[in-house]
């Protein structure tokens, strides 16, 4: 195998591992939050969590293939490991990118239902209530 | 909180309207319209001021947080599922004194709303 073909080789595999390896992380991870958001609705937040995590792939995958190309020509090890370092610190990058977005979209999800669960005025006052089924009995 | 009690005014044209105008709205809890004052008003709540509920609109929670005037009616808006959104809108800070100021206004204008719109009985 030359030295072009195999780096190509190596540069995908890693890339791949890479996003598979966030993509599993987030997946884990990304369901307590989402169950919470959607207040125990576990089969929502199933969805959910599924249907981001195939926007997390589509866009990295995308990245990784556009990214491929290396516009020069590379003749020893050298110059590989370097085109390498180059192309998987920049899928790296793209990966963290994403995942911390994903990670603000959960919090704002999160914080969104929260507060809103609370009324918008504190009362004037409490007053006993006489519950009617007592009253009636 | 699971469910409103609305104390309002049954004299009124304006809130009547009112009144029909929340019965189609969609909620997000439940709501409970006594007349103030009344006989039912004073059984379920023996400890509240109900002079002070004829004077403007009052909403009660179901674990008896007391809410008058301008806090009623943002309290009304916050249980409706299309005003939620507002309710907190208008109680912001920068907000609250003009919403405080508008809701006083036609609540102590509604005899004459009422009137000069023909609602009135």
């Amino acid at each position: 195998m030359t030295i072009p073909i195999s780096t190509y080789l190596i540069y995908l595999a890693l890339s791949i591992a890479l996003t598979v390896w966030v993509a599993r992380t987030l997946h884990k991870n990304g369901r307590v939050f989402l169950v919470d958001v959607f207040h125990g609705n576990e089969a929502l937040a199933d969805s959910v969590n599924h249907l981001l995590v195939v926007g997390f792939y589509l866009i990295n995958f995308g990245y990784v293939s556009l990214a491929l190309k290396l516009g020069y020509v590379i003749e020893t090890a050298e110059q590989s490991i370097e085109a390498l370092s180059v192309k998987i610190g920049m899928v790296l990058l793209v990966l963290g990118g994403m995942h911390f977005f994903n990670l603000f979209v959960f919090s704002r999800m999160r914080r969104r239902s929260n507060t809103h669960q609370h009324p918008p005025v504190a009362p004037d006052e409490f007053t006993p209530i006489q519950q009617a089924a007592r009253q009636e009995a | 909180m699971l469910c409103i009690t609305v104390l309002y005014d049954p004299d009124c044209g304006l809130c009547r309207r009112a009144h029909e105008w929340l019965a189609e709205q969609a909620k997000l809890i439940e709501f409970n319209f006594v007349p103030c004052a009344s006989e039912e008003a004073r059984r379920r709540y023996p400890q509240l001021n109900h002079d002070l509920t004829k004077q403007d609109l009052t909403v009660i929670g179901d674990n008896g947080a007391v809410y008058f005037g301008p806090k009623a009616w943002l309290m009304v808006l916050w249980a409706l599922a299309r005003y939620r959104d507002w309710s907190y809108r208008l109680a912001a800070p920068e907000m609250l004194p003009t919403t405080r100021r508008v809701v006083s206004l036609i609540s102590q204008n509604r005899y004459q709303i009422s009137r000069a719109t023909g609602l009135s009985r």
